[in-house]
């Protein structure tokens, strides 16, 4: 039992630091998709924050991002260019807002979520994750590109960033 | 602390302050009146200074939340500004007048093309989020460190390097976009063409020789050409130096256009 509950608490962590290591998992199920990424940055909440909320300054350090018109504040509109289809514009709305904590938007279809939390270190860790779905999902899943690649580079991205701001002397 | 003991530090630093607040408020008027106030609020709260920091940031603290209350009300600048001066520099008669007036009379009338260099970073400056100005001016113009500013603008050493870093990064980016001397494709060569008007008989390239981050615009480190640019900027006191008068004219100039701008596009 002993060495059952060991190496149960080995595949957790083991789990744990996989999952903060800036791959992006994704889980399909009939009516619905979720995908996840994780990573740990070494940099304050607030800067991390500032990032995500600043919504005209995304192109310069987001890869992922064309453009994000609007302000991110809680109830607020705005409309959000991605580099996985540059044609379409989104129209999300803001749903949650909690300062230095959590954000999410979303439209009808899904809502992404965004989470800092501090990881004990001095740093945080950032996630991201978007759930798409509902009863016509099955009809459109197969043209929504995956968003892993996208999410690990707007990952990576923010980490970047953050602690090269973090390192501002 | 005495009173004496303050009006002397305020005499020490009247000349940075004053030029802070020019380049915080691009108008004369409010950086004198914010002057006067800073120091009557200083002179007031005398005794309340623990010296916890130096006497100098704590005027520059009263100083910048002064200007906050000044500013916050009004509508930040758009990145063409210098454009948007020039355009309707052409259509007014009286500008070039005036300007040709004060350079042939004034003491301080000289056109230099690194004093445009200065004007033209005041101009652009304001349009970032007033936050991201404050920092910017205190951090690579007033060279104050990072704790003095976290002190001066109230809040944390994380947001400041936040304000520092983004400003930077968007400065550097409009620089790179417009300015001629520093990428070939840039579109602004107002500073070389206000030369031509201004000095005509001078030969524009020698004096961008003098100037190191014209000398050294193929450099590909652009954080570099900026601290170049920053550089220029420190050098200069706009109320002191040889062509105050002209600059505080353009100063003029382009508030009236931006306050025009804005007021037209109100939303």
């Amino acid at each position: 039992m002993k060495q059952f509950i060991t190496i149960l608490t080995f595949m957790t962590v083991a789990n744990i630091s996989m999952a903060q290591n800036g791959t992006a998992t994704t889980t399909k199920t009939t009516f619905s998709r979720e995908t996840t990424v994780s990573i740990n940055i070494q940099a304050n909440q607030a800067i991390v924050w500032s990032l995500l909320t600043n919504a005209s300054d995304f192109p310069r350090w987001n890869s992922t991002i064309v453009s994000i018109d609007g302000n991110i504040a809680l109830g607020e509109k705005i409309q959000l260019k991605s580099t996985l289809d540059t044609t379409r514009t989104f129209k999300l709305k803001v749903k949650s807002f909690e300062k230095e904590s959590s954000l999410s938007w979303g439209d009808g279809k899904g809502d992404r979520t965004y989470t800092i939390t501090p990881n004990g270190t001095g740093g945080v860790t950032f996630t991201m994750t978007e759930k798409i779905g509902g009863l016509m999902f099955p009809m459109y899943a197969k043209y929504i590109p995956s968003f892993d690649e996208s999410f690990e580079q707007f990952a990576a991205d923010l980490k970047k960033e953050a602690e090269t701001i973090h390192q501002t002397k | 602390m005495q009173t004496t003991q303050l009006t002397n530090e305020f005499l020490q630093h009247k000349g940075q302050l004053k030029s802070f607040l020019l380049r915080l408020t691009a108008s004369v008027e409010d950086a004198e009146d914010i002057m006067q106030d800073t120091y009557i609020k200083a002179a007031e709260k005398i005794e309340s200074f623990r010296a916890e920091s130096s006497l100098k940031t704590w005027i520059f603290t009263i100083a910048a939340n002064l200007a906050k209350d000044n500013l916050r009300a009004k509508r930040r600048w758009t990145e063409d500004v210098t454009d948007q001066g020039k355009a309707a520099a052409l259509t007014d008669k009286n500008f070039f007048a005036e300007a040709m007036q004060i350079r042939m009379t004034s003491p301080q009338g000289a056109f230099e093309i690194k004093e445009h260099i200065t004007f033209c970073f005041t101009c652009i400056a304001k349009s970032l989020p007033l936050e991201q100005q404050i920092c910017i001016l205190l951090k690579e113009v007033y060279e104050f460190k990072v704790n003095e500013i976290t002190e001066i603008v109230n809040t944390t050493e994380a947001m400041v390097k936040y304000y520092l870093h983004t400003g930077r990064a968007k400065m550097i980016q409009i620089f790179e976009g417009s300015c001629a001397l520093i990428n070939k494709e840039g579109i602004c060569h107002q500073c070389t063409e206000l030369n031509g008007i201004f000095n005509p008989k001078q030969n524009h390239q020698e004096e961008l020789n003098k100037i190191e981050m014209a000398k050294q615009a193929n450099n590909p480190d652009k954080e570099h050409l900026f601290d170049l640019r920053m550089q220029i900027v420190q050098g200069i006191d706009p109320f002191e130096s040889p062509s105050a008068e002209l600059q505080l004219h353009h100063y003029a100039h382009n508030s009236r256009v931006m306050e025009n701008f804005l007021k037209k596009n109100e939303v």
